[in-house]
């Protein structure tokens, strides 16, 4: 089988949750291995929650705003 | 029986026509500050031009993300009825009480209905260029203004829709739509309503560059205008954001822009400076350079770079020092087709010296100016609105908003040619002085939603209800949304799971509603679009329920899978499945969140009684509100005091008595001279304020207004000689028609004495004009004498280059220097001698000058400024001057809130400005000043006393200045009325003490937990 | 050193008597050489028992919070960094502290001197100007003392208090700051090594918080490590990942806070490189935002502090 990586990203409501609605609207296409948790602002992603997801299997953590 | 003769009642309504960023502000600002607000628009969204612009300077934000979430509140307001695809027809009655004839043009979609999935879109076979992309690109027959639009709903175009043409012709967008929105048989409506003032907004239309066939455009398929230029940049426009010619799609390597076309141009009607031309150039250039991944060459053909506004200097700067944005300096003559077959644009332009030469480039981008709307013409016209020569409303002398006829405001670029964050300002003084004349039927029609009373869900066993949507085909056609439902059941805690073809219609609405009543839900989750633009939706439905809205938890399957992952439909289901179980298991852990209430002083305080100080007291007092005003200096009236003549003639010692005696006398007005502020605490609506006097004032908001210093030059002998003046003290010597300007033969104006300099960078913005104004004086009182005046650049910007050119046509002579070469002043014989270098003879020239007037920078009393930004807790920037919340679109706002700020303070401006941005203070206080008490919305930190050891990282992380310390008990104590719930705290605090109510730690991991 | 010895008696015998503090927080012998212990003497006859010596090397102002009424402590150069760092935090009270600043030239470390001694035991130890005579069982070892230093002590430029109420002794000649050598060594090397690194070094690591509790910095009232909700890292001692997360964070929490005394290290029963970590972040700090931790009272805490010349270096940009 081929690797299926696993992404969480924590994305900034106001900005890059934003970007990622848009890139919805203009029908951008990338592939479905992310997961998306939408935080109020890039300041709430506490370091530990990195090192968690990274903890309970995700190959990757996205940290964007 | 007794004639009763009484003025009909006054109606606490206020019309806004036009919804760009101008008609947004001032109706959110009057929304809040308890009126009823009727927003016009002739397109079918609200917006305006900002939406279609791709970064904003001097920030470089980009122009939606700060946009749309205005659109969104705006949008949304219960008090906001935003009328869309509708003209005003006419307008009648008096201050208080007009009657508005309306006409809305028929949408043929009903916007209710509409959930702008854009299926009927997909099917329209028409393809119309797209207007909001400049028509460089195809939309359909019926559409979507753009993305993020409000109302989110499609219109159809009926002089391009088959349908309308011939009803048997098409009608695959009916087919399409499962919402039943699409009506081809709607018709115009004329509607009346009544409002007791009416703001103007409705912006500026482009200038049409065909006009100047010089240029080339419409005939050179590689000359662009700005405007097409922004689309291309933009991410979302016709080419997503890849920097390329639009004629071949060659990506272009070197780019010229041309300023002022359309702008500083008699000959076609346009006098004026269109403002903001220079800026926008260099942001673009500065944009494109970023944008492209190989070394792009940029160059700007000006005359005068007019970067005068805040910050715009240093912009200027860091665009031509670090970013490498040539600047040429020129009279460009035409441009034509290099003939190389490269299609490259040829540019002859006659250079700073005079010589005529020629440049190629990739792609030429036409700085186009702003024209007046032209559909506003007539409708002036129709209300006897008075428009200056070029059509631009004539606004009331030193009123900054009104317009000829009384209870009719004006706001943005239809008062003059604006950026944004000078349109934002003049939008909040319009909705404070339209306000100003309402105060008594404040909040008389406005709506407050009443609710049912909230179920206890304490110690309930968790019971969530699931709602999966198909969206019309658009989730469902590629999402299995049944098996999402059906996988949802399987969840723990899950009772109740559906899918819904539309979850966001009136009908599911209630099916909603229903499944809380039947099932005792405590915890509703939806699965469909984005939660930006329909969580509040959804939490109103749970509110109508009786639930608290924050048991409620939204997940993106559309924007963020199946619109994204259209090609693969099995993936996107199993993501759409772990996005609900993440959901489930987050929402387990909400609990219901009670807003906050505090108490809300109603009075006002405002330090600086200058005109700006002055002018907010007397609006204040209007609204109804009581004031301190606190002056530093044993008089009113600050600098006001040394002006005498306005920028359009003004009488300004009339303007500024009758404003000390308004204030004087105005009982709700307490004024307090030769006091300085001395200790504050407390916070919005709650503030303590020590004066010097040892006298302590209690108010809710605070107006910073303290004003600026005027620059005492240590250059050009002033100080050692007394034929060199300031112009401040010109002003005293031109109103006196002293003997030094009676008798002078010679007079020299010399310009940027302290400013664009390495130890003030930024522009001093009045000084140009001043000067000009000034030497047209002198002109008058002596017509014999020779007027110099010695430049960097004339930024005479907006309607003021009328003024230049008048200096220019009565003999003025204007001699350009450079930074390294300034003028030299020496004692001479009976005077002074002024030697400076003529740009185009390249020669020194002596002037033997009787009198030498120094343009001298405004600038900012540090250590005064310092001092309030400790006490109230508001940045001040590297200039001294204070520092907005946000350049663009929050100008008399700080981070703090209910502090406020206008005038000199914020940075150089002319008076007219001034009095303009103090009301904008208003305008902004008063949407606090509004509320009985202070609500937050709850979503704040809250600090675990047990594990918190003050150690003071919340306290040093806040943005809000929220949290603090107790130093008794030693712990962080948060203040929900400035928390803003963004959680810097808890992801700062080591020991786990700070969280985030609705989005704690527990609640995040529980998302990880899932996956 | 005994001179020291003494006027460190003398003087907290005067703040007791006098009834100027209520406690003084010093060193006492051990009962062993080269086992120098904390001391907490409330009278004026306990101040008696308390010293100064080459193996004073507990980070003393872990003894300082939560202490009620007035507190003496003998504070050599990294003990008042670490007290400057806790007042800036609010965990001490300046105005309820009283600093008997000590110069220091370093103290030495009982692992080099037993390595000396081929793993025979200290007997006595002589001090003698700038060398030591070691005494073991029926052996004796003369020995530099800058050899024998701590790593920590070795690298320290602030051997001098940085603020204190009373000095004892001279101070010290500025000393260079010590470069970063190990630290770049082990920048330089691949990821794999460093895991490999990691993975050994950690592998030993029995979750005995040790580190932790000798860490004057370390005061949350409950570590990350021992939350429950939610849990962010395993607590067995058998997961090495976990092991090396607990180490990651704890250390990441010191970033810009952490004076470099060394004490996690001296603390750590299985001889863990923790200093590799911590001194890391003391680099980094450094070459960032040219910050140190508890150099003065002045300075902003440099990780919750943003200027316009922020370098973002974790920052990726469109």
């Amino acid at each position: 089988m081929e690797y299926e990586p696993k992404i969480v990203a924590f994305l900034c409501n106001w900005c890059s949750y934003a970007g990622a609605d848009l890139a919805g609207i203009g029908r951008i296409q990338y592939p479905p291995n992310i997961r998306v948790i939408r935080v109020p602002c890039s300041g709430r992603i506490n370091p530990l929650f990195i090192i968690k997801a990274l903890r309970l299997g995700a190959d990757a953590v996205l940290t964007s705003g | 029986m007794l004639q009763m003769s009484e003025k009909p009642a006054k109606v606490g309504a206020v019309l806004v026509v036009g919804s760009g960023i101008a008609g947004i502000q001032a109706s959110l600002d009057l929304a809040e500050s308890g009126y009823y607000v009727y927003l016009v628009e002739k397109n079918s969204a609200i917006g305006g031009i900002m939406p279609a612009l791709d970064k904003t300077f001097p920030t470089n934000d980009c122009s939606m993300c700060i946009l749309s979430p205005k659109l969104v509140d705006c949008g949304r307001h219960l008090n906001v009825n935003t009328i869309t695809n509708t003209e005003v027809l006419d307008i009648q009655g008096e201050p208080g009480n007009f009657k508005v004839t309306l006409k809305q043009k028929a949408r043929y979609v009903d916007p209710t209905k509409c959930t702008g999935c854009g299926s009927c879109s997909e099917q329209c076979p028409v393809k119309v260029p797209d207007e909001f992309n400049q028509r460089l690109n195809n939309r359909k027959a019926i559409y979507k203004l753009y993305a993020q639009a409000f109302p989110n709903a499609y219109a159809i175009d009926p002089t391009k829709c088959l349908r309308m043409k011939k009803p048997k012709a098409c009608g695959k967008c009916l087919q399409a739509c499962q919402a039943g929105a699409i009506d081809h048989t709607m018709t115009d409506q004329i509607m009346e309503i009544e409002v007791g003032s009416v703001i103007l907004c409705p912006g500026f239309e482009k200038f049409d560059s065909s006009q100047l066939a010089y240029y080339g455009y419409g005939k050179h398929p590689n000359v662009v205008t700005s405007m097409e230029f922004e689309r291309l940049l933009s991410a979302s426009g016709p080419f997503g954001g890849h920097l390329q010619r639009p004629s071949d799609g060659k990506e272009p390597h070197k780019i010229a822009w041309i300023q002022c076309v359309g702008s500083r141009n008699c000959r076609i009607d346009r006098g004026y400076c269109s403002s903001v031309c220079c800026m926008y150039a260099i942001k673009e250039a500065e944009i494109a350079k970023e944008h492209s991944p190989y070394p792009l060459e940029t160059a700007i053909f000006f005359m005068d770079m007019r970067t005068y506004g805040k910050d715009f200097e240093q912009y200027y700067h860091k665009a031509e020092h670090e970013v490498g944005v040539r600047f040429i300096r020129s009279r460009v003559y035409e441009i034509v087709e290099a003939g190389d077959g490269s299609g490259n644009c040829r540019i002859r332009y006659a250079d700073d010296a005079g010589n005529i030469t020629y440049e190629d480039f990739d792609l030429a981008v036409l700085s186009i100016g702003l024209d007046p709307p032209a559909d506003m013409i007539e409708l002036a016209g129709k209300l006897g609105i008075k428009l200056n020569k070029y059509n631009f409303c004539q606004s009331a002398p030193l009123t900054g908003v009104g317009t000829n006829r009384p209870g009719i405001f004006v706001a943005g670029a239809f008062s003059s040619p604006r950026d944004i964050p000078e349109t934002v300002m003049q939008a909040s003084a319009a909705a404070a002085d339209s306000a100003a004349g309402l105060a008594e039927v404040r909040s008389t029609l406005t709506k407050i939603k009443e609710y049912p009373s909230e179920i206890d869900v304490a110690g309930e066993i968790v019971r969530t209800g699931v709602f999966v949507c198909h969206c019309g085909i658009n989730i469902g056609s590629v999402v299995n949304v049944p098996s999402v439902a059906e996988y949802a059941r399987t969840l723990p805690t899950v009772v109740f799971a559906t899918d819904n073809l539309y979850t966001c219609s009136q009908d599911t609405s209630a099916q909603i509603k229903d499944a809380i009543r039947e099932h005792n839900l405590n915890r509703v989750i939806v699965a469909s679009c984005s939660p930006r633009t329909h969580e509040p939706m959804f939490q109103e439905t749970l509110k109508e329920a009786g639930l608290n809205p924050n048991l409620f938890e939204m997940t993106n399957i559309r924007d963020q899978c199946s619109w994204v992952h259209m090609h693969e439909p099995e993936k996107a289901t199993e993501k759409a499945k772990d996005l609900v179980k993440m959901a489930v298991y987050r929402a387990a852990l909400l609990e219901p969140i009670s807003s906050v209430s505090l108490d809300m002083n109603h009075d006002a305080l405002v330090i600086g009684g200058g005109v700006s100080g002055m002018t907010s007291a007397v609006n204040l007092s209007k609204q109804g509100y009581k004031v301190f005003l606190v002056e530093k200096a044993d008089v009113l009236g600050g600098t006001a005091n040394r002006i005498r003549y306005g920028m359009n003639g003004e009488d300004i010692p009339a303007f500024v008595s009758n404003l000390i005696n308004q204030v004087t006398t105005d009982e709700k007005i307490t004024v307090y001279t030769g006091v300085e502020i001395s200790d504050v605490h407390g916070f919005v609506g709650n503030f303590e304020t020590t004066i010097s006097s040892g006298e302590v004032l209690k108010h809710g908001v605070t107006i910073i207004a303290t004003g600026a210093d005027e620059y005492k030059p240590t250059e050009y002998l002033y100080g050692q000689n007394d034929r060199v003046i300031t112009l401040l003290e010109m002003e005293a010597l031109l109103a006196e028609v002293d003997n030094k300007v009676r008798d002078a033969k010679n007079i020299v104006f010399i310009q940027c004495v302290g400013s664009r300099e390495p130890e003030r960078p930024y522009c001093s913005r009045i000084c140009c004009t001043k000067s000009i104004k000034q030497a047209l004086l002198v002109k008058e009182a002596n017509p014999e004498a020779n007027v110099y005046v010695l430049y960097r650049d004339i930024r005479t910007y907006a309607f003021y280059e009328e003024l230049y050119t008048e200096a220019r046509r009565k003999g003025i002579i204007f001699i350009r220097y450079e930074l390294d070469n300034k003028p030299v002043v020496e004692a001479a014989d009976n005077g002074l001698k002024v030697t400076v270098t003529d740009h185009v003879l390249g020669i020194p020239i002596e002037i033997e000058a009787d009198l030498v007037a120094l343009a001298s920078a405004v600038m900012s009393p540090r250590e005064n400024n310092s001092k309030l930004s400790q006490f109230y807790k508001v940045p001040l920037n590297q200039d001294g001057f204070f520092l907005e919340a946000h350049m663009k679109l929050r100008p008399v706002d700080f981070g703090t809130d209910g502090v406020f700020m206008c005038g000199l303070a914020h940075g150089p401006k002319n008076l007219e400005e001034n009095v303009n941005q103090a009301k904008a203070a208003v305008g902004r206080a008063c949407t606090v000043l509004a509320k009985n008490t202070i609500t937050v919305e709850g979503k704040s930190a809250f600090v675990n006393k047990n594990k918190c050891t003050g150690c003071g990282e919340c306290e040093n992380v806040c943005p809000a200045k929220a949290v603090q310390v107790d130093p008794e008990q030693r712990v962080a104590v948060v203040n929900d009325a400035l928390c803003k719930g963004c959680g810097a705290c808890a992801s700062s605090c080591r020991c786990g003490a700070i969280n985030i109510k609705g989005c704690t730690n527990q609640q995040l991991v529980a998302m990880l937990d899932a996956l | 050193m005994s001179k020291l010895a003494e006027q460190i008696k003398g003087a907290a015998k005067k703040l007791l008597t006098e009834k100027k503090v209520d406690l003084v927080v010093g060193f006492t012998e051990g009962s062993l050489p080269l086992r120098g212990t904390p001391f907490f003497a409330r009278t004026p006859e306990e101040a008696d028992q308390l010293t100064w010596n080459l193996d004073c090397e507990n980070n003393l102002a872990n003894y300082l919070r939560k202490k009620p009424g007035k507190v003496a402590v003998v504070a050599k150069g990294c003990d008042v960094r670490s007290i400057v760092a806790l007042i800036k935090e609010n965990q001490l009270n300046r105005d309820n502290l009283y600093i008997i600043g000590v110069p220091c030239r370093g103290m030495i470390d009982r692992r080099k001197v037993a390595e000396l001694l081929s793993g025979q035991e200290v007997l006595a130890i002589e001090e003698n100007g700038d060398t030591l005579v070691i005494k073991g069982n029926n052996s004796s070892v003369t020995a530099k003392v800058a050899d024998l230093l701590h790593n920590s002590c070795r690298d320290c430029s602030y051997g001098n208090p940085v603020i204190y109420d009373e000095l004892i002794g001279e101070l010290l000649p500025e000393k260079e700051a010590a470069d970063f050598n190990e630290i770049k060594a082990f920048e330089a090397k691949t990821t794999a090594e460093r895991r490999a690194f990691m993975n050994s070094e950690f592998s030993k690591c029995i979750r005995c918080y040790a580190c932790r509790n000798a860490c004057p910095m370390c005061y949350c009232e409950e570590c990350f490590v021992d939350c429950n909700q939610p849990e962010w890292i395993g607590k067995s001692a058998y997961n090495v990942e976990d092991n090396i997360l607990f180490q990651v964070v704890r250390v990441f929490h010191l970033a810009g806070r952490c004076v470099d005394c060394g004490a996690c290290e001296r603390a750590c029963p299985m001889g863990i490189n923790l200093r590799l970590l911590t001194r890391k972040t003391v680099k980094d700090v450094k070459e960032l935002f040219n910050a140190e931790a508890g150099v003065n009272l002045e300075d902003k805490p440099v990780l919750a502090t943003f200027t316009n010349d922020d370098p973002e270096a974790f920052l990726l940009k469109e």
